[in-house]
C-alpha cells in the first residue's frame, strides 16, 4: 500500500528518453484498439489529469453491465461513442458520450453457446473490441469472431474460428492490420492445437491458420523467411516434442499483440505446453511459452524466442509485447518488451529476436538467470516438475505469473520506464500423469498458492526495462490483476482485487488518489477527451477471472460455495464481492 | 497408482465403445453422443433411477478412480472441491442432488459446459461415480461469516 523505492533516479529518465517514433500515435483523444496504439503502449498523449490534481478526481458516471464474472479488457472510445463487450454473454453496448447520462445508441445480443462457459478455464471472460475501418471487431466466447457497424450495431460478419468440442474457447481481443483481423484461442488446459488465424476484415474470411507447434508447414516457418536468432533448423516445432505429442499440446495464443509498421511484422506470445505434467512430453516443446514475430500479410514467421523452454510451470507467455525505441548500452535499439509469468522481464531487439536485457521482477527461484548468449534460463534442477518427483514445494512465481498477461503493463515515452501490475505468489506443484479426452481437461496438476517473502501479494511497480531494474513499487495485499494506462500529464493509473481504482505519480509512485469502484478490478483503465474536450479516465470493475477459480466468497451468486483454493486469502470477500460495473472518472 | 492406472484402462476401454448407447429395461433411454460434447440442457426424462450402488463401499474408491481418469477432476477440482466447475462436495446442487439427478447431470450433460458422458461411459461406471461422489463428507452450513472479534 505505501509506495517504497526499490531506487528512484528521475534524471536517469532524461538521460533515457528514447526517440519516439512507433510509438508516438497523436493525440487525437480515443482508445481505439485495446493497447492505444500498435505498440501497444497503453500511453495517452492528454495530459490534463496531472500530479497536482489528480487528487479532485471524481466518479461522473457508472453504468451496471448487469453480467457477473471477470470484466477484463478495456472499452473503447471512438466518435465520442463508448464501446463495451461484456464478458460471456459478450453483448456489446454503445454509449453515446455527447448526451447528457451517456444514453445508449444500440446494443448488440449475439447468440453464444452457453456450453462455452464451462469449456473456458479461467471464467467466461472477454478481453475486449477493435476499431477498424467503421466496425467494431470482437470474439465471442463460444468460438466465433463478430464484425458489427460501429455506427448502426448491425451483424456485418460472423466467422466460426474455434472448435469448442476440443476445448477451445475465443475470449481474446482481435487485433488488426490493415485488412487482416488477428485472432487466436484460449484452451491450454484442453490439450488443443494452438494457432493463430487471419480473417478478411471485411468478409470475414479466414485468409491464413497458423499453428504454434508442429511441421514448418503448419507454423508457417518458410526457408529463407525464418530466422530465428538462437534456435536455427527445420521442423522445430515437431522434434522438440515426442511423437505426435504436439497434435495435441496446447500452446494457445489468447493474449495481446502488437505491431510495427515499419518492420511490418506483428509480435505475439503463446501459451502453455499441454498437459501441466511435463514428462509427457519430453523437449524443448516450441513454440511454447515463446513471442512469434510474422508477417502480417502471409503469415510466414521471421523469428521466434522461447522464454521458458520445456516449460514446467504453466508459464504461458501470452503477455503484451510492447514495442519501444530505448538506449541501451549508450545504443539506440529497436526494442520490444515483456512480463513474462516465469518472473522475469525481457527486452528483445524486435528485428531479430537477440535478448538485450532479462531481470527478474518479482520473487524468482525456478531459474537464476538468462544466458544472453544461449537466450536459456539456467533453471534450479530442484524446481522442475514432473508425476515421477512428487511435490515440489515453493516455486516462484506460482502459475498466475510473476504478473498476469490478462493485466497489460503501459509505457511512458516521457519517462522512458513501463508500468506493470506484478504477483508475489509461490506454488506447491504436484503433477500426475493425464489422459486426453477430445474437450476435456487435460491438465494433470495441483497447485496450491502462498504469498511469496514479505508477506504480500502483489505490487504495481514502474520497470527501467534498458536497465532491467525495479524503479518504484506500491506494495498491495492482494495480488495485482489490471491492467494500467499512463498518460502525459505524469500520471499511472491501476486497480485492485479488492476493489480499489487508483491513481500514482508515474515518477515517484507516490499514490494520489484512490476510489473504491464496487468489485475488484481485473479490467485495464483507459483515458480519452470527451466531447466536451475534458479528459476522461474509464475502467471495469468485476472482480472475476482466475480469480473465479479460486474464490469462494465472491462468488454471489454461490455464497456457499467456498473453496481450499482461495484458502491462502481467506479475507478477500471482506473486501468485496462479484459485479460488473463500467465507471468513467474526471476532474470536477 | 495400480487401481488409478487400471480404472484408466477400463475409461479408454469405454471410450471406445461404440457411440450410442442402447436402453436396458428399467435404466435410463438412450442417448446419443457422436463426441464427447454438452448435450445443451436436453431435459432429464421423468423416470426416477435407483443407484445400484449405493452406499457400496467398494464402488467408492472406483468412482474415484473414474473421476480423475476422466478429468471430471480439471473442472470440478481435485476431491471435487471445485475449479471453473462447482464443488460436487459442499452439499449444494444446481440441478438436483438425488442420485439419480447427480446421475442425470453426468449422463445427458448440462448446458453450461458439462459433457454428456452417457454413451462414454457405462451407467455402472457413472453410478460409481455418483456413489464416490455422495460418500463425502459435507461441511455444516454456516450461514454467517464474520471478520468482527466477538471476544472482548
Amino acid at each position: 500500500m505505501r509506495p517504497r523505492r526499490a531506487a528512484l533516479f528521475p534524471f536517469l529518465c532524461l538521460l533515457g528518453v528514447p526517440a519516439l517514433r512507433a510509438q508516438q500515435a497523436p493525440a487525437d483523444g480515443q482508445w481505439t484498439m485495446p493497447g492505444k496504439d500498435y505498440a501497444a503502449t497503453r500511453y495517452s498523449a492528454l495530459g490534463a489529469i496531472t500530479p497536482a490534481n489528480a487528487p479532485r478526481l471524481v466518479p461522473v458516471w457508472s453504468f451496471a453491465t448487469g453480467v457477473l464474472g471477470g470484466h477484463e479488457g478495456q472499452p473503447l472510445v471512438v466518435d465520442n461513442t463508448m464501446y463495451v463487450v461484456t464478458p460471456y454473454p459478450n453483448v456489446l453496448y454503445a454509449f453515446d458520450l455527447t448526451r447528457e447520462g451517456y444514453p445508449l445508441k444500440w446494443k448488440y445480443r449475439p447468440e453464444v453457446n452457453p456450453s462455452a462457459v464451462g469449456t473456458a478455464c479461467c471464467d467466461a471472460i472477454n478481453r475486449g473490441a477493435f476499431y477498424a475501418e467503421g466496425k467494431i471487431v470482437y470474439n465471442l466466447l463460444d468460438g466465433h469472431t463478430v464484425a458489427v457497424d460501429a455506427a448502426t450495431g448491425r451483424e456485418l460478419w460472423k466467422t466460426q474460428v474455434a472448435d469448442l468440442g476440443q476445448g477451445e474457447t475465443t475470449p481474446m481481443a482481435p487485433f488488426v492490420v490493415k485488412h487482416h483481423v488477428f485472432v487466436g484461442p484460449s484452451g491450454g488446459e484442453f490439450g488443443i492445437h494452438g494457432w493463430l488465424k487471419a480473417l478478411d476484415l471485411e468478409t470475414g474470411r479466414v485468409v491464413w491458420t497458423a499453428y504454434s507447434e508442429g511441421p514448418d508447414s503448419d507454423v508457417m516457418a518458410k526457408p529463407g523467411v525464418f530466422r530465428p536468432f538462437y534456435d536455427k533448423g527445420t521442423d522445430l516445432g515437431l522434434s522438440t516434442w515426442p511423437p505426435d505429442v504436439w497434435r495435441r499440446a496446447g500452446v494457445p495464443v489468447w493474449g495481446w499483440l502488437s505491431y510495427d509498421p515499419a518492420l511490418d511484422l506483428i509480435y505475439y506470445g503463446t501459451g502453455n505446453a499441454a498437459p501441466y505434467n511435463p514428462e509427457q512430453r519430453a523437449g524443448d516443446n516450441k513454440w511454447a511459452s515463446s513471442v512469434l514475430a510474422r508477417r502480417p500479410e502471409d503469415g510466414a514467421l521471421v523469428w521466434a524466442y522461447q522464454f521458458t523452454p520445456h516449460e514446467n510451470w504453466d508459464f504461458d507467455a501470452n503477455a503484451e509485447m510492447i514495442l519501444a525505441d530505448l538506449t541501451i548500452g549508450g545504443r539506440p535499439r529497436q526494442v520490444l518488451v515483456h512480463f513474462d509469468k516465469n518472473g522475469f522481464a525481457y527486452t528483445i531487439d524486435r528485428r531479430t529476436g537477440e535478448v538485450l536485457v532479462a531481470a527478474p521482477f518479482t520473487t524468482l527461484n525456478w531459474a537464476t538467470r538468462v544466458d544472453l548468449a544461449s537466450g536459456r534460463p539456467v533453471v534450479d534442477s530442484s524446481k522442475l516438475t514432473g508425476a515421477s518427483r512428487g511435490n515440489i514445494k515453493d516455486i516462484c512465481p506460482s502459475l498466475e505469473g510473476g504478473k498476469s498477461p490478462a493485466s497489460p503493463a503501459a509505457y511512458s515515452p516521457r519517462t522512458g520506464w513501463f508500468y506493470t501490475a506484478t504477483n508475489n505468489l509461490c506454488m506447491d506443484y504436484q503433477a500426475s500423469r493425464s489422459t486426453h479426452i477430445a474437450g476435456t481437461p487435460y491438465i494433470g496438476a495441483n497447485t496450491p498458492y502462498h504469498a511469496g517473502p514479505g508477506g504480500y501479494m502483489g505490487a504495481f511497480i514502474a520497470w527501467d526495462a534498458a536497465r532491467g531494474r525495479k524503479v518504484w513499487e506500491i506494495r498491495e495485499p492482494y495480488p495485482v490483476w489490471s491492467g494500467s494506462v499512463v498518460t502525459a500529464g505524469g500520471v499511472v493509473f491501476y486497480g485492485t482485487l479488492d476493489g480499489w481504482f487508483k491513481a500514482a505519480d508515474a515518477t515517484t509512485g507516490r499514490l494520489l488518489w484512490k476510489f473504491k469502484v464496487g468489485s475488484g478490478v481485473v479490467g485495464a483503465p483507459i483515458t480519452y477527451r470527451g466531447a466536451d474536450g475534458k479528459q476522461y479516465v474509464a475502467v471495469y470493475a468485476g472482480i472475476g477471472g482466475d480469480w473465479f477459480l479460486l474464490s469462494g466468497d465472491v462468488r454471489s451468486d454461490d455464497p456457499a460455495d467456498i473453496r481450499p483454493p482461495a484458502d491462502f486469502m481467506p479475507d478477500i470477500a471482506r473486501h468485496t464481492s462479484q459485479g460488473g460495473m463500467v465507471w468513467i472518472f474526471a476532474l470536477p | 497408482m495400480d487401481l488409478r492406472a487400471a480404472v484408466a484402462a477400463l475409461a479408454v476401454l469405454a471410450c471406445n465403445r461404440p457411440q450410442t448407447a442402447t436402453s436396458t429395461p428399467g435404466g435410463p433411454p438412450a442417448v446419443r453422443n457422436d463426441a464427447i460434447v454438452s448435450a445443451g440442457g436436453q431435459a432429464p426424462p421423468a423416470t426416477t433411477l435407483t443407484n445400484p450402488f449405493a452406499g457400496d463401499r467398494e464402488s467408492v474408491p472406483q468412482g474415484e478412480g473414474t473421476f480423475a481418469a476422466m478429468n471430471c477432476d480439471g473442472c470440478h477440482g481435485i476431491g471435487a472441491t471445485g475449479w471453473v466447475g462447482p464443488s460436487l462436495v459442499d452439499g449444494r446442487w444446481r440441478y438436483g442432488g438425488a442420485d439419480g439427478a447427480v446421475f442425470h447431470s453426468i449422463y445427458y450433460g448440462r448446458p453450461r459446459g458439462m459433457p454428456a458422458f452417457g454413451g462414454v461411459l457405462s451407467e455402472q461406471a457413472i453410478w460409481k461415480i455418483v456413489t464416490y461422489l455422495r460418500a463425502q463428507p459435507v461441511p455444516g452450513d454456516v450461514p454467517t461469516e464474520s471478520w468482527v472479534s466477538t471476544r472482548p
